[in-house]
C-alpha cells in the first residue's frame, strides 16, 4: 500500500511539472495573468483594510490583527486553488465524458484530477497573501513569537488549505449527480474565504458552529490565528485547541475522499 | 423598427427564465455575501455609531441593494459579446440590418427586467426578512430610485459592451474584463460603500463613471440624494452614458471597417 502511495505522489508530480512546462510556454499571458489576479485580490484587501478609516476596531480587533486574518486565510486559499484547480474544473471533465477515459486507466482517479490541472496564474493570490502577511506583521509590533507558534503559524495554514482543497473535492463528487451545483461549492470556498477574513466572532451562532465543526474552515483558519494573536477562543474552548487544527483537517479530508470513493463508484457515464 | 428591438429584449428575457436553478444558485450566492457583509457592518457600527451620514440601519439597507442589483446593472463575468468576438458570430450580427450597439442594448435591456424580477426583488426581501431593515416609505425615495436605477442599468450596459468589445484587439481580453470588472465594483460600492471611503478615494470614485452604476441607485434609495445634490449625481449618470455611448459606437465603427475573422 505504501509502495502505491509513493507511486500516486510520483505520477502526481510528474503531471504537475507537465502542466507548469505548458503553462510556461505562454510567459507574457502567465505574467499578465498573474498581475491582474495579484490586482484583483489586492483590491479586495485594500477594501477591507479601507474600513479601518472610519471605524477604528471590528468587536475589538485592531487593524493590524485583522490583516493577520486576512492573510492567513488568503495563503490557505490561495495554496487550495493553486493545487485544486483540476477538481475546480471536473465539473467540465464530467460534462465533457472525460472521466470514462480516467476510470479506464491502471491509477488512482483521483491522482489523475488533482494533477490535470496545476494553475500557476493563481500565485497572484499566493503572492498577494504573503504580502497582506508582511503589511499584518507591519500592523503588529507588540507581536510576540515563541517557537510553539511558529511551528502553529506554517502548520495552520496548510490545514486550512487542506480543508478547503477537501470541501472542493466534496463539490466535485457532487458533480457526479448535477452538474448544476458548482455554484454552491463556490459559496463555500469563496465565500468561505470571505466569511474567515474577518474575526468569526461577528457572525450569528448557528454560523459559527457550521464553520466550525460541520465544515470545520474556521478550526483550521481562525483558531490558530487566535492562539497566535493571543486571544480568545470562540465558545469558551481551551487555546490549545489551535494544535487539534491539523487533525481536524485530516479528518474532514478523510471523510471527503470517503464521499468521493463513493460517488465514483457509483458513476454511470452520461455516454459521449 | 422599434418593435425589433422590443422583440429581441423580449426574447432575452424569455430566455433567461429557463436558466431556473442558475438563477436560484447565484441567488443564494448573492444572500451568502450579503449575511457576511451585513455581520461586518454591524460589528463596525459597535465602536461608531454613525459615518457619513450613514448608521447601521442606512449601511445595512445599502449594502442589500447593492447585492440586489449587481447581476441587473454590472454582473461579474458578462463575456457574451466578447464570445461572439472570439468564435466569429459577431460578423454576422454586424452584417445584420439593424444597429450593432442598439441590438445589445436592447439584449441586455431585456436581460436586465429578468434580473430585476428574478434576482434583485428576491435578494432584497431575503435581506430585509433576515435583517429587518424594512423598506423605505417615503415615495419621493423610490420615485428617485425609479429615475437612477434604470440610468445605472443604461451605464452598465455601455459599461461591459466597451470591456467586451475590445476582444476585437487584445486576444486574451477575459484578463483585462476581470479586471475592469472589478474595478468597476470596487468604485461602485461593492466592495466597500462609498461613503465610507477616505475622501480623496470618494472624490475620485464619484467622478469615476462607476459610480453611477450601483452607488448612486443606492443613495438615491435610501433618500440619501436630494435637491443640488440629486441633481448633479444624475446629470453625470447621464453624462457618463453619453460619453460611454459615444465611444462605444465609435469603436464598433472602426472595428466593423477592421475585423479580421479567425477561422469559419
Amino acid at each position: 500500500m505504501f509502495n502505491a502511495l509513493l507511486g500516486d505522489a510520483r505520477l502526481y508530480l510528474r503531471l504537475v511539472a507537465m502542466q507548469i512546462r505548458a503553462q510556461l510556454r505562454y510567459k507574457a499571458n502567465l505574467l499578465i495573468d498573474i498581475i491582474t489576479y495579484f490586482l484583483i485580490t489586492g483590491l479586495e484587501f485594500a477594501a477591507v483594510m479601507l474600513l479601518f478609516g472610519p471605524f477604528p476596531s471590528i468587536l475589538g480587533w485592531h487593524i493590524g490583527e485583522v490583516a493577520f486574518l486576512y492573510a492567513t486565510t488568503s495563503i490557505s486559499f490561495g495554496l487550495a486553488e493553486l493545487f485544486g484547480a483540476g477538481i475546480d474544473a471536473f465539473d467540465i471533465t464530467i460534462r465533457r465524458g472525460e472521466f470514462d477515459r480516467v476510470l479506464l486507466r491502471p491509477i488512482s482517479a483521483f491522482v489523475q484530477v488533482i494533477g490535470s490541472d496545476f494553475r500557476l496564474r493563481r500565485f497572484g493570490r499566493l503572492t498577494e497573501g504573503l504580502m497582506a502577511f508582511g503589511i499584518a506583521l507591519k500592523l503588529l509590533p507588540g507581536m510576540t513569537w515563541t517557537p510553539l507558534k511558529l511551528v502553529l503559524l506554517p502548520v495552520g495554514i496548510v490545514s486550512g488549505a487542506v480543508v478547503f482543497t477537501a470541501i472542493l473535492l466534496l463539490g466535485a463528487t457532487m458533480c457526479f449527480w448535477t452538474v448544476e451545483t458548482t455554484e454552491l461549492t463556490n459559496i463555500l470556498t469563496y465565500g468561505g474565504r470571505e466569511m474567515l477574513s474577518y474575526p468569526f466572532s461577528i457572525y450569528n451562532q448557528n454560523l459559527q458552529r457550521f464553520f466550525l465543526f460541520v465544515v470545520p474552515l474556521a478550526f483550521c483558519s481562525y483558531i490558530p490565528v487566535c492562539y497566535l494573536l493571543g486571544r480568545d477562543m470562540p465558545f469558551g474552548l481551551p487555546g490549545g485547541i489551535a494544535f487539534a487544527a491539523p487533525l481536524v483537517a485530516l479528518f474532514f479530508a478523510l471523510a471527503s475522499g470517503a464521499i468521493w470513493r463513493i460517488g465514483v463508484n457509483h458513476y454511470q457515464s452520461t455516454g459521449s | 423598427m422599434l418593435r425589433f428591438y422590443f422583440e429581441v429584449a423580449r426574447t432575452a428575457f424569455r430566455r433567461q427564465l429557463i436558466y431556473r436553478w442558475a438563477n436560484i444558485a447565484g441567488l443564494l450566492t448573492n444572500v451568502f455575501w450579503g449575511i457576511i457583509i451585513s455581520y461586518v457592518m454591524i460589528a463596525l457600527f459597535h465602536a461608531r455609531h454613525q459615518v457619513g451620514g450613514f448608521d447601521v440601519r442606512d449601511t445595512l439597507s445599502y449594502v442589500w441593494v447593492v447585492q440586489a442589483m449587481i447581476m441587473i446593472v454590472l454582473p461579474f463575468g458578462w463575456y457574451d459579446l466578447m464570445l461572439t468576438i472570439r468564435s466569429g458570430e459577431v460578423v454576422t450580427d454586424l452584417s445584420k440590418p439593424c444597429d450593432f450597439w442598439w441590438y445589445w442594448f436592447s439584449r441586455e435591456i431585456g436581460r436586465d427586467c429578468y434580473y430585476l424580477l428574478y434576482r434583485g426583488i428576491p435578494t432584497y426581501t431575503a435581506g430585509a426578512l433576515l435583517f429587518g431593515f424594512g423598506l423605505s416609505g417615503d415615495w419621493r425615495n423610490w420615485l428617485v430610485y425609479m429615475v437612477c436605477l434604470p440610468l445605472g442599468a443604461i451605464l452598465g450596459i455601455a459599461c461591459r459592451f466597451l470591456y467586451n468589445i475590445v476582444a476585437f484587439w487584445i486576444v486574451e481580453a477575459r484578463a483585462t474584463a476581470v479586471m475592469v470588472g472589478t474595478i468597476a465594483l470596487f468604485f461602485t460600492g461593492s466592495y466597500i460603500p462609498l461613503p465610507f471611503l477616505p475622501p480623496w478615494l470618494h472624490t475620485i470614485a464619484i467622478w469615476s463613471p462607476f459610480n453611477g452604476l450601483l452607488n448612486v441607485p443606492a443613495e438615491a434609495f435610501l433618500g440619501k440624494l436630494t435637491g443640488g445634490s440629486l441633481l448633479l449625481e444624475i446629470l453625470r449618470q447621464v453624462g457618463w452614458i453619453i460619453v460611454l455611448v459615444i465611444v462605444a459606437r465609435a469603436v464598433t465603427a472602426i472595428a466593423a471597417r477592421r475585423v479580421e475573422v479567425q477561422g469559419g
